[in-house]
């Protein structure tokens, strides 16, 4: 991350740090080729990829003969590799479609299954009673259903920074922190620009800028295509309830629906709701929001509707026009590859994703193979060497030796929630108000940062503001005081 | 009888993790805070052969961060001349992380610590739980709104003036607990500008503005709070919000332990402080995490008294 402003020279570069963006840059790693990555947050997986339902999807509901369709079908092929080399923690729970009334019951024959059959999958139906058998805790009432035997759940954060340390391994360069604010398209070169007065030269850029993918085209004045947000928003239990299936209501035009699903790191999800709204940045949740979740998965779930949740949070899907994937060369210039649109199922599309943009411009710029490609990335630390150390985050039992793998690992965090989605502290009932100290202290300790620059996710959003000169210990005088008070 | 200093124990003072576990303890009390110090207080020697665990690095629990603050005086004399009954074995920055109680097979109950060294196992007859809470943040009452940097808990807000900053320049504290309006003091004093404000319904405490807190704005950091007071909304422009509603139970760590746990998630005792598990009694917040200060002081007291081979 060090860099000079002078400019940097690579064949390729990608905008947007996304799971999208990152499984690219992981597939053109396995070109001889120079390639970087530049993202406007300070850490990977910070936009739609951090706030979804973490669903690896087998596309069985998808639109037969879209590019999504065909994407999610490949990708289908390419997870069980993909997750053993990259270590992803991934469930393959299966998912259980349910239908609560004859209507529904029909609509799941009538629609349903020819639809997966179309995309090449074999939906198993489920009389109540098997249901029942197999996940006791959904509703007593449903009247039948669907098994989605491949359906599972992964950790999206660790998708996401896997893909990214995998290039890096490869030898991929990653600019955090980098925001780009202009493209000049020049006949064989184009130029990036970013906020922070850098410049990168590349003689292919891939727009991989998620729900900003649109504002980034028309930098390099490419007005070709819009996206508008769909904000969903989720809640989360600590414990599992047990659920143990992704439980799935019959879907409605506008979305999936309000599902229940396990989480691969402990608790249940909830959600999410489906609102198109207008600014790009409101993660804000709401009180008819979440009221809408409770709504929606009691009818599923009914112990789900009063359950206590440790956490409440939303992601923003970006919905395109053209209601598929949009990945083409930009309007203005062949050298400009837009990957947009990836509204609902960009995790689990994204080995595929990643292959077929990397394949695009591997023959578009005449690329060969690497030789020395390293397949996988080496085996994580066992769980006796994370063991070391006192607990930290007392809630989540996450320890000291935990922390410090995170902060020494080839993409440390560079921010608390970062260091959140590494380590699992953070995560559990007081969400990170007890051990916050501690972890501010062990960043500055291992990565020297000093704690008054430390951000909590964005920029700008520091969590001290300065220096006490003043107080730095309680006077003793205190003491005195307080005995008259009491 | 050792001093308990209240700064904080060096690792030289830490037993190695060989000599743990030497035979089984009379007892052995997880957290160090009032409840725990109370019961040490009054049962003394006479409890056996004791260990008490704790996650902190000093004595006190969540209450020590406050201290010695104006209206903590009590709690604050407490503990400052707490002595360590002989004798008894005193292990900070160890957390328990799980609990196995007796059975046929092992007639002691077992307790799984990790500290530095690594995690090992603690047995003894009578387990005295006392490992009070964490504080709620805004996530476990789902209040609406933006995630901003700027949002803590009273202890996140005082351990961080603690270490000599500055958590934000305009607050507000939302709470009227004693423990809430004195964090806004200490704020205060720091320099901060401090707006308290809490529920109608609450404790009556005098609080600026009385209201409910219905949403949470800006982004990155913290620009205002939303509150209804008196069916109108008000707007307050903080770049700090304190959420000081109180403690939830500390009984994650229980989990699978088959200790019976109440609808609100605090351990279920009898009125002789004892679980569903014989031998496994509980006290101070981690029965009731509305408590008062006073009351957990009692409890250990209490307890003191009950345990076979206590003091009666
Ligand atoms: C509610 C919800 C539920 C979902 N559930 C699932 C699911 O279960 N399974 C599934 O497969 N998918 C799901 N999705 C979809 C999935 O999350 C997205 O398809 C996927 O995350 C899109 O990834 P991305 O990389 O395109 O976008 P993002 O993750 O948003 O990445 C884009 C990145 O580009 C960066 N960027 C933008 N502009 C600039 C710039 N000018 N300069 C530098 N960087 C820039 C952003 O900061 C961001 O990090 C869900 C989505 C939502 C919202």
């Amino acid at each position: 991350m060090e860099m000079t402003s002078i400019d940097l020279d690579v064949d390729i570069l990608v905008i947007g740090g996304g799971v999208v963006g990152c499984a690219i840059l992981r597939e053109l790693a396995r070109y001889d080729a120079s390639i970087a990555l530049l993202e406007q947050y300070p850490d990977v997986c910070e936009g739609t990829s951090k706030a979804n339902s973490a669903i690896v999807h087998t596309g069985f509901d998808a639109r037969p003969g879209t590019l999504e369709a065909r994407l999610l079908a490949e990708a289908r092929q390419l997870w069980p590799e993909v997750i053993a080399r990259l270590h992803i923690p991934y469930l393959q729970t299966g998912a259980l479609m349910v239908a609560l009334n004859e209507q529904e019951q029909a609509t799941i024959a009538r629609e349903i299954v020819p639809k997966a059959a179309a995309n090449g999958i074999t939906l198993q139906p489920l009389s109540r009673a098997e249901i029942l058998e197999a996940a006791p805790y959904v509703n007593e009432r449903i009247v039948g259903g669907v098994l989605v035997e491949g359906e599972g759940v992964i950790d999206p954060f660790w998708t996401t920074r896997a893909y990214c340390e995998h290039a890096l391994l490869n030898g991929a360069q990653l600019f955090l922190g980098e925001r780009v604010n202009a493209i000049e398209v020049g006949p064989r070169r184009l130029r990036v620009h970013t906020e922070n007065g850098r410049t990168f030269s590349a003689a292919l850029v891939v727009n991989a800028a998620g729900l900003w993918a649109d504002e980034v085209a028309r930098l390099a004045g490419d007005h070709s295509f819009k996206l508008t947000p769909r904000k969903g928003e989720f809640l989360i239990t600590e414990e599992d309830h047990g659920v143990a299936q992704i439980i799935l209501p019959v879907p409605s035009e506008v979305s999936k629906g309000i599902l229940v699903t396990p989480i691969v790191f402990g608790g249940v999800l909830l959600g999410p709701t489906a609102e198109d709204v207008s600014d790009k940045r409101d993660l804000a949740t709401t009180t008819a929001g979440q009221q809408r979740i409770r709504e929606g998965v009691g009818r599923l779930v009914p112990a789900m509707t009063t359950v206590s949740t440790v956490r409440q949070f939303a992601g923003l899907r970006a919905v395109s026009s053209t209601g598929d994937y949009i990945i083409r060369p930009s309007t203005v210039s062949e050298r400009l590859l837009h990957v947009a649109g990836i509204r609902s199922t960009g995790l689990s599309a994204s080995p595929a994703i990643g292959h077929y943009v990397g394949t695009l411009v591997g023959e578009t710029l005449g690329l060969r193979l690497r030789t020395s490609y390293r397949e996988a990335l080496p085996e994580p630390l066992s769980e006796a060497a994370h063991e070391d150390g006192e607990v930290v985050c007392l809630c989540r039992s996450i320890t000291r030796g935990e922390i410090l793998a995170a902060l020494r690992s080839t993409l440390p965090p560079q921010t608390l929630d970062g260091l959140k989605r590494r380590t699992g502290a953070m995560l559990g009932e007081c969400q990170g108000n007890l051990c916050l100290p501690r972890l501010i202290a062990l960043f500055q300790q291992e990565l020297g940062r000093d704690p008054l620059s430390l951000e909590k996710h964005a920029p700008g959003s520091r969590l001290l503001v300065e220096r006490l000169t003043h107080l730095g210990s309680v006077p003793a005088h205190r003491c005195e005081r307080s005995k008259r008070g009491q | 009888m050792r001093k308990v200093q209240m700064s904080a124990y060096t690792l030289e003072d830490m037993p190695l993790m060989e000599d743990l576990h030497e035979g089984d303890y009379d007892v052995a009390i997880v957290g160090a805070g009032l409840s725990a110090l109370s019961l040490l207080h009054s049962g003394g020697t006479a409890l056996g052969r004791t260990v008490v665990l704790d996650y902190q690095e000093q004595v006190g629990g969540l209450l020590r961060y406050l201290l010695p603050a104006d209206g903590f005086g009590t709690e604050w004399e407490l503990l400052r001349d707490f002595q360590l009954p002989a004798g008894v074995r005193l292990l900070l920055q160890t957390t328990a992380v799980g609990l196995l109680p007796a059975n046929d097979a092992e007639p002691t109950h077992t307790l799984v610590v990790r500290q530095r060294q690594g995690t090992t196992q603690l047995r003894a007859r009578q387990v005295v739980i006392a490992c009070g809470g964490v504080e709620r943040p805004r996530e476990h009452d789902a209040i609406p709104g933006t995630r901003p940097a700027g949002v803590m808990t009273p202890v996140l807000a005082l351990q961080l003036l603690a270490q000599g900053y500055l958590p934000g320049r305009r607050a507000l504290v939302y709470g009227d607990s004693r423990y809430a309006l004195a964090t806004a003091r200490r704020l205060a004093e720091a320099g901060l500008e401090v707006i308290t404000a809490a529920p109608a319904s609450g404790n009556g405490r005098s609080v600026r503005l009385c209201g409910t807190l219905e949403e949470i704005c800006g982004f990155p950091r913290l620009t205002a709070v939303r509150l209804l007071c008196d069916q109108q909304s008000v707007e307050v422009e903080v770049d700090t919000l304190i959420y000081a509603t109180g403690l939830l139970a500390g009984t994650h760590w229980l989990k699978g332990s088959g200790v019976a746990l109440t609808a609100a998630g605090a351990i279920a005792v009898d009125a002789h402080y004892r679980t569903n598990i014989a031998g496994i009694y509980a006290i101070g917040t981690v029965v009731r995490p509305g408590l008062d200060h006073e009351d957990s002081v009692r409890m250990g007291k209490e307890v003191a008294a009950l345990l076979p081979g206590g003091v009666s």
